[in-house]
């Protein structure tokens, strides 16, 4: 009966979008984009950084005005001026960096913007707190606290708090640009529990994803984009991944990960009973030069915290490391680099790069000072320096004088990279070296890599994306709640016995 | 990205000191003259070495409302170890220097090292250390100084005056260093994104101690001078100067966020704020009435620059 | 079960976050009552306090205004200078003739216009708030100076005078910025607007996907401040026989201390009213008790200044407790 109905609901169209077409500077960014949304569907949107997606969703969300074509919201068409008029007629939107204010409460931030008032305009707080509770509840969230400020939840729960508030109205259609980005994986099972649930409310939901496991689990349908082109909209069950990566690319892509050789030279790093006291403790590993050596393991496992430890950024509070047998000390990032250690952060934004600084004074930041003339720098040097790194990693930019800021993800970690191979390190060790760039552009920095680590590099790899960890790496550390609990050959790192230690860990300590 | 060069904060500034320069030499007859130009840069001295250090620490992000009351405090110190210590003038004046540079020293350490945000913390030295020069000096005043010491105020060398020698040499080094080494490359990284610099190696605490010492160094440095130039010390010397000095540095086009600005840009914001104050009044403008145009100058300036700028963006 | 015994520890603890540096100041105020009486027992006796509090709390009055334009994330450097223009257009009017009730109602449009156009300025051309009070600063200074030439204004009618008016035995002043303090704390937490000034100054991208018009709420932040810099005038225009047209010097400085010593934060989106009208109050405290304790004028302000400093790493010795 129930299936049924939802046969029967999916007929009606909540959402058509009807020649959409956006330029900004006189660059088409979405050209004549058409499809449409049916009630009670997940629909994903696929398609590389760059290819129009954030600016659909940012036309359906009200934030950009399309130059031309049309927004039809069941049988009424709509030109939204503001976020709020789109929000207000139905179309809610969870953003990937979350918009919660950490100052307010859940419920306030559930309610913010339509706060629902007494009669004599003052802000109803019984109603508020009751109503919140009742979304949250629909959403499973029983355990939330409704009176917590949002500053002090993890970020699944701030999502989940997004989520809400986006619920907070009568909604029609729910857009979710990349919600799992900072998920980890028992949250984000946690978080398609909760969309299936919505799409059984009849919500028509536009997906937007990097990650295939997800599209393929949640999506009814999936449409793709390419250059601000619309590439199709296809049925989940009639296409395969390999399909999908190729409709996204617009070529067939090598799926596979580069080869290893599986020549290793001796242990270049050795790490002793590792401990910060907090984040993780008890650590021990050696890394081997030309070896890729991955740590799999969820976010909040300690892992960034070690290779942060390790770098010198925040200090250590016991154990060793030896870089060729001799026990080092290890105070600041600068101690680590003389070592020839280089550290490639998680957060490419705020980490990793200056976005407002050129790409020549990017790619020399971390080795300036070796590359002076005492404190002089040599401009000629630094520029060629930058050249020639934009060559060798293939950088697709103007010149060395375009800000990095205007580069794209997969571009910007690329400089990321050349600043740091700029200090000719011999262990690298990088913290999601993909996280948020386009198909393309990660398997050009996987075969970087592999390259890298073919001419003698020891690389110690930190990734949350299981498929990247077991095709990167020669061996597999799994992290758990602070210590290392398994080591995998590259034989034996299969996604079943790895994801089983995983998981089994994380339910016995939770 | 051509017109955005030709548009440019530093060319636009330059553009409006050409034409503040042109009519007011046509009011006032007096204000070209090479004697009047060179006289009025005596007054601009203290201003001038703070506001080149200060263009420093606005770039790093940060802010130093201290300055005014470190050069109090120095004042104060020199005129007490002179004449109430005994102490020799010379060693007055490099204990009176050392007192500025660990005033603007103990700023950094609390910016640094307690992650107090500059505003604030700066906002509490500028209390006590004008307290500590009221304090100290119990509002008197001190005077009596050496016929040689005033050659550094009221002095001259080849027909220009010696404080002047002194501010082109700060200005050169100053902008020396901003721009060709790698301690300046350091101040723009820290203020664009302090985590990346951070993250990339550089010594971001070092450079910011440094810098904020700096800034009590030039505090200090403008105390001796200013001294030299009026022949007395006052506990007051040196009140709402960080806002002049902030007013310079913002009006040059440094980004009060940090990041951006070059020592070229307060050096022509430093000059239109001078030649109009000078201007105005032989033109006939009561001297006050000049706080009105220094104030209408520099909104109008950013108005019109970030107009450009956003143009030229998209 | 329990759920009550822990709903209260936890609204408890959570009071304490929330609340943390008004309680502090409280305890810092009461503290120092407790002591400084002890040394010297006419400090609580006679008209002392009242004197002391209305004498400071037109700073009060001005730095709720500023607490609430820090709020959200903007910051005013001009409110000295403007509080001196204000007071002489009061006073001006107030000699010339005109009725008494518009010499006390022309500061506050007067500063509310100028605010607004400081804000139309920070908000829809871009400027940072600091850099336009800046220039703000400067031409009201300019143009109070070349208008007064440093007169002084006398001889205002009677009953012009409310700052030194009595109310149950309590100064109108001191009235006033408990009146104002509650009032503005009720409204920034209990109405709408309030919740989105915190949510401008906290988080503006947040602010606008959530559809508040940041521009607007910018501006009429600024002109709500005006408002305060106008009451705040009044009680200082009216508070002697004269008006100089000096202001304190560094009242800006020290409006904006007792802000952020009160717990707003310079970064936006956090603080409260209460917070920054007690401030005020310690501070007037601390200045007139060291007096009583006998501690030489000349070294008053180097005392606030430790004071200040002290204040200042406390809280940030606590914020860090609370985060981690």
């Amino acid at each position: 009966m129930a299936r049924f109905l939802m046969e029967k609901i999916n007929q009606d169209v909540t959402l058509k979008i009807k020649n959409a077409t956006k330029s900004f500077a006189g660059v088409t960014v979405l050209n004549n984009v058409s499809f449409d949304l049916y009630r009670g569907e997940v629909h994903s949107l696929l398609g590389e950084n760059g290819a129009g997606k954030s600016t659909l969703i940012k036309i359906l969300s009200g934030v950009h005005k399309p130059d031309q074509g049309k927004v039809i919201l069941e049988n009424k068409e709509f030109v939204f001026n503001s976020p709020k008029e789109a929000f207000k007629n139905g179309i809610a939107t969870v953003y990937q960096e979350l918009l919660v204010f950490p100052e307010l409460t859940v419920a306030e931030n559930i309610f913010l913007g339509h706060t629902p008032k007494t009669k004599i305009g003052l802000i109803d707080w019984k109603k508020i707190k009751a109503d919140s509770r009742k979304i949250l509840d629909s959403l499973d969230s029983h355990d939330l606290d409704v009176n917590a400020r949002v500053g002090s939840l993890s970020v699944a729960n701030r999502q989940r708090v997004e989520i809400a508030k986006a619920l907070s109205q009568k909604t029609k259609v729910l857009i979710m640009d990349e919600p799992t980005a900072a998920l980890a994986d028992t949250d984000v099972k946690k978080l398609i529990t909760v969309v299936k649930r919505l799409r059984e409310q009849g919500v028509s939901i536009l997906y937007v994803s990097h990650k295939m496991p997800e599209i393929f689990e949640l999506s009814d349908k999936v449409s793709v984009l390419r250059d601000g082109n619309h590439v199709g909209t296809f049925n989940i069950k009639d296409v395969s991944e390999d399909l999908l990566v190729s409709k996204m690319v617009g070529r067939p892509v090598d799926k596979l990960y580069p080869i290893s050789k599986g020549k290793f030279g001796k242990p270049i790093l050795e790490v002793n009973n590792f401990t910060d006291g907090l984040r993780f403790k008890q650590v021990s590993f050696k890394l081997k030069r030309g070896e890729i050596l991955g740590i799999a393991g969820v976010v909040g496992s300690g892992r960034s915290e070690l290779a942060q430890s390790i770098f010198g950024i925040n200090p250590s509070k016991g154990g060793s490391i030896k870089i060729d047998e001799k026990e080092v000390s290890i105070k600041k990032p600068k101690d680590a680099r003389n070592l020839g250690i280089a550290y490639i952060p998680e957060d490419r934004g705020t980490q990793g790069l200056v976005k407002e600084m050129k790409i020549s004074h990017n790619v020399s930041m971390a080795n300036l000072d070796r590359e002076a003339n005492g404190i002089l720098i040599i401009f000629k040097k630094e520029m060629q320096n930058a050249i020639n790194a934009i060559n060798k990693l293939g950088i697709r930019a103007r010149n060395a004088l375009q800000l990095v800021r205007q580069l794209s993800g997969g571009n910007q970690q690329k400089v990321v990279v050349a600043k740091w191979l700029q200090t000719e390190p011999r262990i690298l060790i990088m913290d999601e070296p993909t996280r948020g760039i386009d198909v393309g552009a990660k398997s050009e920095i996987h075969q970087l890599m592999r390259n890298l680590a073919d001419e003698g590099l020891a690389i110690l790899m930190i990734s949350s994306e299981l498929p990247e960890v077991l095709g990167m790496s020669d061996r597999v550390l799994v992290m758990n709640n602070g210590t290392i609990t398994k080591e995998f050959s590259k034989e034996h790192a299969t996604p079943e016995n790895v994801g089983a230690i995983m998981t089994q860990k994380v339910k016995e300590t939770a | 990205m051509r017109m955005k060069s030709i548009f440019r904060h530093e060319t636009i500034l330059f553009l409006v000191v050409i034409v503040a320069l042109v009519i007011l030499s046509i009011q006032a007859e007096q204000f070209a003259t090479i004697d009047n130009l060179l006289n009025q840069g005596r007054f601009l001295t203290e201003v001038s070495l703070v506001a080149l250090i200060m263009t420093f620490v606005i770039v790093t992000g940060g802010i130093d409302l201290s300055v005014g009351s470190i050069l109090g405090l120095s004042a104060i110190v020199l005129g007490v170890a002179w004449k109430k210590l005994g102490l020799p003038l010379p060693l007055a004046i490099l204990v009176a220097l050392s007192v500025g540079t660990l005033a603007g020293l103990f700023n950094g350490i609390i910016i640094t090292r307690f992650k107090v945000p500059p505003l604030i913390a700066t906002l509490a030295t500028l209390a006590l250390y004008r307290g500590l020069a009221e304090g100290i000096s119990q509002a008197r005043s001190i005077r009596g100084y050496p016929e040689w010491f005033f050659i550094l105020g009221q002095g001259e060398f080849f027909g220009i005056p010696t404080q002047l020698w002194i501010v082109a040499f700060f200005t050169l080094l100053t902008g020396f260093i901003l721009t060709y080494t790698t301690w300046g490359r350091a101040t723009y990284a820290i203020g664009a994104n302090e985590t990346a610099a951070r993250f990339s190696g550089i010594a971001v605490d070092k450079t910011k101690l440094f810098i904020y010492a700096a800034s009590g160094f030039a505090a200090s440095l403008a105390a001796i001078i200013f001294v030299s130039r009026v022949s007395t010390t006052r506990s007051d010397m040196g009140m709402g100067l960080e806002l002049d000095a902030i007013t310079a540095v913002v009006l040059g086009g440094t980004s009060i966020f940090g990041g951006k600005g070059t020592i070229v840009g307060t050096f022509f914001g430093l000059i239109l704020i001078q030649i109009l104050k000078n201007g105005l009044s032989l033109a006939g403008v009561k001297s006050d009435g000049t706080y009105i145009a220094i104030g209408l100058v520099l909104i109008l300036t950013l108005l019109i620059s970030n107009l450009f700028n956003r143009n030229s963006e998209g | 079960m329990n759920t009550q015994n822990e709903n209260s520890n936890k609204f408890f603890s959570r009071f304490l976050i929330n609340y943390g540096q008004e309680l502090v100041l409280l305890a810092s105020i009461i503290i120092l009552f407790v002591v400084v009486s002890q040394v010297n027992h006419r400090f609580l006796g006679g008209n002392n306090l009242n004197t002391i509090f209305a004498g400071n709390a037109y700073i009060g009055v001005a730095a709720i205004g500023m607490s609430i334009l820090i709020i959200t994330g903007n910051i005013d450097v001009s409110v000295g200078a403007l509080i001196g223009v204000l007071a002489t257009i009061c006073g001006t009017l107030a000699v010339s003739g005109y009725p008494i009730w518009f010499a006390w109602t022309a500061p506050i449009l007067v500063g509310i216009a100028v605010n607004s156009l400081v804000g139309i300025i920070v908000a829809y051309a871009g400027i940072p708030s600091i850099v336009v009070t800046l220039g703000m600063m400067s031409i009201l200074r300019g143009g109070l100076i070349s208008v007064t030439g440093g007169d002084w204004i006398t001889d205002m009618p009677e009953g012009f005078f409310l700052a030194q008016q009595d109310f149950m035995g309590i100064r109108v002043p001191l009235l006033a910025l408990i009146f104002f303090t509650i009032l503005m704390f009720y409204i920034m937490s209990n109405t709408t607007w309030g919740r989105s000034l915190y949510a401008i100054g906290g988080n503006p991208e947040a602010a606008r996907t959530s559809g508040i018009d940041l521009k607007k709420g910018v501006v009429i932040a600024f002109a709500v401040h005006g408002m305060f810099v106008g009451l705040s005038t009044i009680l200082f225009a009216t508070q002697l026989n004269i008006i100089q047209s000096t202001v304190p010097p560094n009242l800006e400085l020290t409006v904006i201390t007792a802000s952020v010593i009160g717990g707003v934060s310079i970064m936006g989106g956090t603080g409260t009213v209460i917070g920054s009208s007690l401030a005020t109050i310690l501070f007037a405290a601390i200045g007139s008790s060291l007096i009583f304790i006998g501690v030489s004028a000349y070294w008053l302000r180097a005392i606030m200044g430790i004071l200040i400093l002290c204040t200042v790493l406390a809280d940030m010795a606590r914020r860090r407790r609370v985060v981690s």
